[in-house]
């Protein structure tokens, strides 16, 4: 399954793109992530709670970023599997500056297989959308937040 | 002795109610997933979610830890165990060693790796979340045709091309057949994947008694004595140590006419644990697991002159087989060869299978095997004929149907048709429905701009199945009849019946070759350890082979009782009469129950005549028997949405003689549904990863009573003369006459658009799209 969105972020083009790197952010951001530690260089372990349609359950893999180049993106590799199936994503974040914010434009492609893929294809597309969505809207929430603090520290 | 002779009413031809129902619908009959024995533990099933990829391991520590959990069985185990068998044989067939559970790859999503046993069901179904394997992914091919191109992934990496098989077969010279053609039509066919989706999934319970050194094994199959020789063979036990018992069956639809890993699993789970063990497939197991159904793409030409008369027909058929074979996974596209020529005289045919391997669960017999494709190939070839020529669909099958007087009629697959008048049903669907009326109708409606639709299939099928040179392992079939020394009667058959209602059919022949009350009969099956060695039930077979030889034990048992009537009578010249022995002469008789006692207690004997009345008969069947029928279609499609309503279902078909016509209704009504779910609702759909994407009833579009047009269901009768009850078998005709019956309806209505041919499901959005795409919704 292909994806692909835009999203704009309230900071700065570098500092979106610190956020976007930074494991404390990204783990309170993913919906459903109930843990995300380093491993190495730019690979984490990640635990994360998915539901989907009538099945849920906990799927536990790696997050690994590839191919950084600051602050205009990276390459983001997502792998996971559990009970009820697994998933693998593959995909580009670009960043770029808008105004005084950042646009964040990513595309990739999701592959999943077993129970989620037999029973929750058809809710596939929108669950993803939702989440990807949800994951902005936090993003978003976390930065302007993020952003209060820098200033104070600042 | 009595000396008043009833001669009861002849119950063949009757529409008696079906004695096992009353059972069935009050919740008292028991299934596989009905028994309990003390100290049954429960098997779950992990799976592979991969269609294709290495195991790199597999931990089983966790769920060996979870509380009730007993004993965790992986590939490794069972290795030495023979293979899942494949009975088929085709010259140059490749058969991947098909191990009971994966060793180093899986080849299909739904692939057993492991098994878990454990005290309880929900506790082994989660203790088998908690089996760790590490997959390998490699790349996966789901589309037989995409398996067939240059570099596709290899499902069997020792065979890269993907085929399994090659099979060619001609009748005739095609290659005059088609310099003489004046026409010749070309059309790309598929007939998609199918899940026969019987309301009982499968569903196994073994036992292993360590002092008899004997397992029982309780299976929802339809083929007991097969299965016992089978599963014996992989676990290399004697098989008369092996007792199979097949209790009331939910369905098959053809998936239960095979033997399963599971099957074998069981029972040396069974032995291994020292327990009985039960395992019941759930909804989304059967759907990933239990094999599926049809899977063709057929590219067929015709040949004919430009009056209608067809002359050749030339197929290559590519059959997608999934990753191993199965029973009979082989040979069903031979089925479909053998049927090509419908009930038409070509003067030749040529064909090329090419079976293929995909990252799929294994097709094999569903439904009519091979037969529903072969007839909506031919019949949408001569429709698409028809419209070239611009001749009527009805016609153009008139002018070329096998004549009445031209049977038994030698085709050029090699068959012999055994009798019919395949004219009759047709002009009998046509008077019902008004044809010429119709067309009228169908022409005002076009003009004020409506898509209306009739379509005709006539189809011809290949049933009571079959002579034993035909088959794998034997086509003949069995049957005991023991009159107890109470004078009731016992019938043991092979043909171990799945919701066919043999217990009323065979009692109704009982009891008018005895003369017996028919409450007086009971019919057993499904039993290994009671029943004779039988082959089952499947291909139409059940009364048309399993009912013959149930007649032939019936004629001798019937000599014999004479032998102790006469002896009664004190009479060279008695006759069997309603229940009684009679003498010609002086009229006197003696019942059933008096010569029944007379044959147990053997106080004076007849002359050469053994105590007891039992009589076995084995009949092989020297033909097989080809039933026939017309269906007609009306329907209309709606222009905005796609939506197409059957506003007509006339099926009229000819079985031979017929046993129990509301017996007859209910198959013709249940082929016809599963027909009209693959005409319009029903696929299977893999994604291009090998994801089985249509994994759940919600997402298989399985018909409901509510989808259900009325079926007007009629009959004509030609007997066969193959066997000696006239009947040819009914259990496949709906399903083989409806789907292109249906597809020629709605290519039809939408033939003003230039629309030639759709493939199947019908959905509304493929039609839409359609209509859309020729202009048609302006």
């Amino acid at each position: 399954m292909k994806i692909s969105g835009v999203y704009t972020l309230n900071v700065p083009q570098e500092r979106a793109y610190a956020l976007l790197q930074d494991p404390a952010i990204l783990a309170k951001c993913m919906p459903g992530c109930e843990g995300l530690d380093r491993i190495a260089e730019n690979q984490y372990a990640m635990r994360m709670k998915m539901v989907l349609a009538s099945i849920s359950g906990l799927f536990a893999g790696k997050v690994t970023i590839a191919d950084p180049n600051p602050p205009t993106g990276y390459r983001l590799i997502v792998e996971g599997s559990g009970k009820i199936g697994f998933m693998k994503g593959d995909g580009v974040l670009m960043l770029s500056p808008a105004g005084s914010g950042a646009t964040v434009h990513f595309e990739g492609d999701v592959q999943v297989g077993g129970t989620i893929a037999s029973v929750g294809q058809r809710l596939l597309d929108t669950t993803s959308r939702m989440l990807i969505k949800r994951f902005f809207t936090r993003l978003a929430a976390e930065s302007a937040q993020a952003g209060v603090e820098r200033v104070a520290a600042d | 002795m009595a000396t008043t002779i009833s001669k009861p009413a002849t119950l063949v031809g009757k529409g008696i109610r079906r004695q096992e129902d009353p059972r069935l619908i009050t919740g008292t009959a028991v299934y596989v997933d009905d028994i309990k024995m003390p100290g049954m533990h429960h098997a779950a099933i992990v799976r592979s979610p991969h269609a294709a990829a290495r195991i790199a391991g597999i931990n089983t520590e966790a769920a060996l830890a979870h509380p009730g959990v007993v004993a965790v069985f992986t590939g490794a185990d069972v290795k030495n165990l023979g293979a899942v068998p494949c009975a088929s044989s085709l010259p140059g067939l490749r058969v991947p060693h098909h191990h009971l559970l994966a060793q180093d790859r899986v080849y299909y999503t739904g692939h057993p790796v492991a098994v878990v046993v454990a005290t309880d069901r929900y506790v082994a179904a989660d203790a088998a979340s908690l089996v760790e394997v590490q997959y390998d992914p490699q790349p996966a091919v789901a589309d037989p045709e995409k398996a067939l191109a240059a570099g596709a992934p290899a499902v069997h990496p020792q065979w890269p091309d993907n085929t399994s098989f090659t099979f060619h077969q001609e009748g005739g010279d095609t290659g005059q057949a088609f310099r003489d053609a004046e026409i010749v039509v070309k059309q790309r066919i598929t007939s998609q994947r199918l899940i026969p989706t019987s309301i009982e999934t499968r569903g196994v319970v073994a036992e292993w008694r360590p002092g008899e050194k004997s397992l029982t094994m309780f299976t929802s199959t339809q083929i007991p004595h097969l299965v016992r020789t089978l599963v014996a063979g992989i676990l290399g036990m004697p098989e008369n140590h092996l007792r199979v018992i097949t209790p009331e069956v939910g369905g098959g639809f053809g998936s239960k006419l095979n033997v399963y890993a599971e099957e074998a699993l069981m029972c040396y789970i069974a032995k291994e644990i020292g327990k009985p063990v039960k395992w019941v497939e759930s909804r989304r197991e059967n759907f990933q697991a239990t094999i599926h159904g049809r899977g063709h793409v057929d590219y067929y030409e015709l040949a004919a002159k430009r009056d209608g008369t067809m002359l050749g027909l030339k197929l290559k058929l590519i059959q997608d087989l999934g990753a191993y074979h199965q029973l009979l996974t082989p040979a069903i596209p031979t089925l479909s060869v053998l049927m090509m020529p419908g009930l038409y005289k070509f003067k030749s045919i040529s064909a090329d299978i090419i079976g293929v391997f995909t990252n799929c669960v294994p097709t094999d017999a569903y439904r009519g095997a091979g037969r529903p494709e072969a007839t909506h190939g031919i019949e949408r070839m001569v429709d698409i004929l028809a419209a070239e020529l611009h001749m009527d669909p009805a016609e153009i099958r008139f002018k070329n149907f096998v004549g009445k007087d031209e049977f038994p009629y030698a085709t050029t697959t090699g068959l012999f048709y055994d009798s019919g008048n395949y004219a009759l049903p047709l002009q009998n669907a046509m008077a019902q429905v008004d044809y010429a009326g119709l067309r009228q109708e169908q022409a005002t409606a076009r003009a004020a701009g409506k898509l209306m639709g009739i379509g005709l299939s006539t189809y011809g099928e290949i049933c009571a199945i079959g002579p034993s040179a035909a088959m794998p392992a034997g086509g003949w079939e069995s049957a005991t009849v023991k009159i107890e020394p109470s004078g009731k009667v016992t019938v043991m058959t092979g043909a171990s019946p799945h919701g066919q209602g043999e217990e009323t059919t065979f009692a109704q022949i009982v009891a008018d070759e005895l003369g017996v009350d028919i409450d007086d009969v009971m019919v057993v099956h499904g039993d290994t350890a009671v029943v004779q060695y039988g082959i089952g039930t499947f291909g139409s077979r059940g009364t048309a082979v399993g009912g013959a030889a149930l007649f032939y034990a019936l004629q001798e048992l019937k000599a014999k009782i004479k032998k102790f009537g006469a002896m009664l009578l004190g009479s060279d010249n008695v006759s069997l009469v309603g229940g009684s022995c009679v003498d010609d002469a002086t009229g006197k008789s003696v019942s059933f129950a008096e010569m029944a006692v007379a044959a147990y207690h053997a106080k004076t004997l007849p002359p050469n005549t053994q105590p007891g009345l039992v009589a076995t008969y084995f009949w092989e069947p020297p033909n097989f028997t080809f039933p026939f029928g017309a269906h007609i279609v009306v329907t209309d499609v709606d222009r905005e949405t796609g939506r197409i309503s059957i506003r007509r279902y006339v099926a009229v078909d000819d079985c031979g003689k017929i046993i129990n016509p509301l017996l007859v209704a209910g198959q013709v009504h249940g082929g016809v549904a599963q027909g009209l779910g693959q005409a319009l609702w029903e696929e299977a759909v893999y994604d291009e990863q090998g994801q089985l994407i249509t994994g759940e009833l919600t997402d298989y579009a399985l018909p409901k009573a509510s989808f259900m047009p009325l079926i007007e269901s009629s009959h004509t009768e030609t007997p066969s003369p193959v066997n000696p009850l006239g009947v040819k078998g009914v259990g496949e005709a709906g399903t083989i006459g409806c789907s292109p019956a249906v597809v020629n309806s709605v290519v039809d209505a939408l033939s003003p658009l230039g629309v030639r041919h759709i493939d199947m499901p019908l959905t509304p959005q493929k039609i839409w799209k359609l209509i859309v795409q020729s202009g048609g919704l302006s």
